[in-house]
């Protein structure tokens, strides 16, 4: 233990020019709280969102099973934006970003993973342009089940799909389907509707020809 | 008159209609004279594989990684050895630089407290995770994370994984697992007497627990928490999300199974099944706690070095179609809960796919050979996770049973079938010297569950749980096996395994064999078909018309 601990100490130099922490409770990758993407001028301002993980934010999306506290968050462009991510639950989650500019995030990722209940901070400078970045946790059916955000930068370019409570699937599922005396009154109710058109239709053509 | 004239036309159209029906040329057609001729069948390059890709072929050498040994592994797809290293020494004991070459988390395998004083750790902590490979997307018309167990075969599976960290994918732009996110559930070796904590981290989306199948564990843990993995009688289900940890100190040596306990028949056959290995107590006895994808230890037991030149895991278990459905078909955990427990039934159950250590032929052949030389003993630790048994046959060898579920057979049985019945592990020794019964001498032997069906994939042969005996001159340095039998080409296009592919297709006589041309309906019966059609019609047009001229 003394050992690791003391590679540690040597090798976090290394590991944190690379924007890489990584310990027992959590990691975090691409942390950037000091190169500014390519088109920022300069560090536009600082901000602070507070994201909280875990089983029990999906309660209010039914069939979801794990969600972030919130689906979407919209932030000025050249922001740095710190991310103080709480993970609620017992196993890993994460906080992380897609389709960042590669040259300043490898992969165009940026990602805090926590392993447990507890919570881990980094920043990222965002880049200065318009558009919409997938937020997800990447383990194994976590997106799939609720674990799905957007951080949009200046408005944003879109709205992604599948986000809890916020937009649709693109492959929905389908549910049975029951029918109740409402629906049944519904479509009563709309033949003697289709009956009635017929009828005013007549009355209609007739009143035309007999002027 | 008018009744009589409508009858009339109407008993002509009825007869058109019919003698229309009648003629219309059929599925299958006479071929005259000369029958059809034979269709070529030419590979595809977009959907043919290559036989053995494979990034890393330094890790097939001996080497050591963090003074830990790791022997060499000649096949094409090795484990990576600074996994091995890394669960050899425990997650929290390998530097940085080698646990990042992993996608192990920090905690999936902590190792400490040498409390007998012989040199090893004794109280282990491993952590694990419940992963769904081949799972569907709200997102789109994929399956994720992606894991073909053959070419173009997608088969939903669950499995207990290492404690990982980072992503599921490959990538940021791929959907495919990484190469650790896999099946088997990985076997898992501990020593004798040990203190184990085995954590189980529920990441998926529905209930599981673990059980210890034929493992020395107590009821209940000291704090009164249930340590049997059963929810009808020790303990509530581990809900998504939450965690638990089973404590266990194994008395004895043996090979048992880890299993998930929540609606057994769905989830221990949907993959939640590995086996556990307790070796014997020895000094300085550094285990390879996880076997990832089972096949070769690379770090053998101490017990297992001195008796074996190898020691080897093969799991053998089977997907059923209709079982995994829901988790392809639906994303809501509703309605795979209820076409899973209440709309599938066991009992009108078949097999579809069949694996070997995760995978079926021929991507068995990329990480399940047993290579081999002449006069070598070798372990093998086999265990049957079929809901049926199991005739485990070794061409060119008859292996012997040394001991059945975790316990010395008193008589070891030698034979060529070794019978397993379901959950059941028997340790075999295959013993290559050639004295025309434990070996008949060098080759490339085939090895499977000789009950038929388990060679093929859904019906489809060569495939299913074929594995391979290489003896070292029948392999060549890629750790590809030198065959002289049937093209491979076909085995390794997608199209094969749907079906779409004559399995002699690129024989030396594939005239005699491959598909034959589709034939052109039949002149004579299309042209009166559509006669009598056009008449039909002509007569209801005429029908119609006369009804129109009446006042």
């Amino acid at each position: 233990m003394r050992l690791l601990l003391f590679l540690l100490t040597l090798l976090s130099p290394v590991l944190a020019l690379a924007g890489h922490r990584m310990d027992m409770d959590s990691m975090v990758m691409n942390e950037n709280p000091v190169n500014l993407p390519e088109g920022c001028p300069k560090i536009a301002g600082d901000k602070t969102i507070t994201v909280k993980a875990g089983r029990k934010f999906a309660g209010n999306f039914p069939g979801a099973v794990f969600a972030y506290d919130q689906q979407s968050w919209d932030i000025p462009p050249c922001t740095r934006l710190t991310i103080r991510f709480i993970n609620k639950d017992h196993i890993r989650h994460q906080f992380m970003v897609h389709g960042l500019p590669e040259k300043t995030y490898p992969q165009g990722m940026f990602t805090i993973e926590v392993s447990g209940p507890g919570e881990e901070s980094a920043s990222l400078i965002l880049p200065p342009s318009k558009k919409t970045y997938l937020v997800h946790c990447d383990i194994a059916q976590h997106t799939e089940h609720g674990m799905k955000a957007q951080l949009k930068v200046a408005g944003g370019d879109r709205d992604l799909a599948s986000l809890p409570g916020l937009t649709r699937p693109a492959r929905p599922d389908t549910y049975p389907t029951r029918w109740t005396v409402s629906s049944v009154f519904l479509l009563l109710l709309a033949l003697a509707g289709g009956g009635l058109l017929v009828w005013l239709l007549r009355w209609l053509w007739q009143s035309m020809i007999s002027e | 008159m008018k009744y009589l004239r409508i009858l009339a036309y109407s008993l002509g159209i009825a007869l058109s209609l019919s003698t229309a029906w009648l003629l219309f040329p059929g599925e299958r057609s006479e071929a005259g004279l000369l029958a059809p001729a034979t269709l070529k069948w030419v590979p595809d390059i977009e959907d043919t594989e290559d036989f053995c890709p494979f990034e890393h072929p330094e890790w097939r050498k001996a080497q050591t990684i963090e003074g830990v040994e790791i022997s060499e592994s000649p096949i094409c797809r090795p484990d990576n050895p600074y996994l091995v290293a890394s669960v050899v020494k425990g997650t929290n004991n390998v530097t940085m630089p080698t646990l990042m070459k992993t996608r192990l988390a920090m905690d999936a395998v902590v190792k400490e407290n040498d409390l007998d004083g012989d040199g090893d750790p004794d109280v282990i902590h491993i952590k694990l995770e419940v992963a769904e490979l081949n799972g569907s997307s709200p997102d789109g018309d994929f399956l994720i994370p992606g894991y073909p167990i053959a070419p173009g075969l997608m088969p939903g599976i669950w499995v207990f994984v290492p404690k990982l960290r980072g992503m599921a994918t490959i990538d940021a732009v791929s959907t495919q697992a990484p190469e650790i996110l896999r099946a088997p559930s990985p076997p898992i070796r501990v020593e004798q007497g040990d203190t184990v904590y085995l954590t189980l981290e529920n990441t998926h989306y529905l209930p599981h627990t673990i059980h210890l199948h034929g493992v020395d564990h107590p009821y209940a843990r000291a704090d009164g928490q249930g340590n049997d993995g059963v929810p009808i009688t020790s303990e509530k289900m581990l809900l998504p999300g939450e965690s638990r940890t089973y404590k266990l100190h194994p008395r004895q040596t043996g090979a048992g199974i880890y299993h998930c306990h929540v609606q057994t028949d769905k989830h221990m056959l949907m993959g939640l099944q590995g086996l556990f290995i307790v070796e014997e107590n020895r000094p300085d006895n550094w285990l390879q706690t996880f076997n990832i994808g089972a096949g070769r230890v690379r770090h053998p037991s101490r017990a297992a070095r001195e008796k074996y030149a190898q020691e080897v895991d093969l799991h053998f278990q089977s997907l059923d179609k209709e079982r995994y459905a829901a988790i392809q078909k639906y994303n809501d955990p509703r309605l795979v809960a209820k076409a899973m427990n209440r709309e599938y039934d066991i009992t009108d159950a078949d097999e579809d796919f069949y694996l070997l250590n995760g995978k079926a032929f021929p991507y068995t052949l990329r990480d399940s050979l047993i290579v081999v030389e002449a006069d070598q003993k070798i372990l093998l630790h086999t265990v049957n996770g079929h809901p049926h048994s199991l005739g485990l046959h070794l061409h060119g060898h008859k292996t012997t049973a040394i001991a059945a579920d975790g316990v010395p057979l008193q008589t070891p049985v030698t034979r060529d079938v070794q019978p397993l019945l379901p959950a059941q592990r028997l340790d075999l020794v295959l013993d290559t010297h050639n004295d025309g019964r434990h070996s008949f001498g060098p080759g490339a032997w085939l090895f499977h569950d000789h009950a038929e069906k388990s060679v093929t994939s859904d019906g489809v042969g060569p495939g299913g749980d074929l594995g391979l005996v290489v003896y070292r001159q029948y392999l060549d340095e890629n750790g590809w096996p030198k065959l002289q039998g049937m093209d491979m080409v076909p085995f390794f296009n997608r199209q094969f395994y749907q079906k779409q592919v004559p399995v002699w297709a690129r024989s030396g006589a594939w005239e005699i064999f491959s598909d034959t041309a589709p034939l052109p309906p039949d002149r004579l019966r299309l042209i009166l078909s559509g006669l009598s059609l056009g008449l039909a019609l002509g007569l209801l047009i005429a029908l119609w018309r006369s009804g129109r001229k009446l006042p």
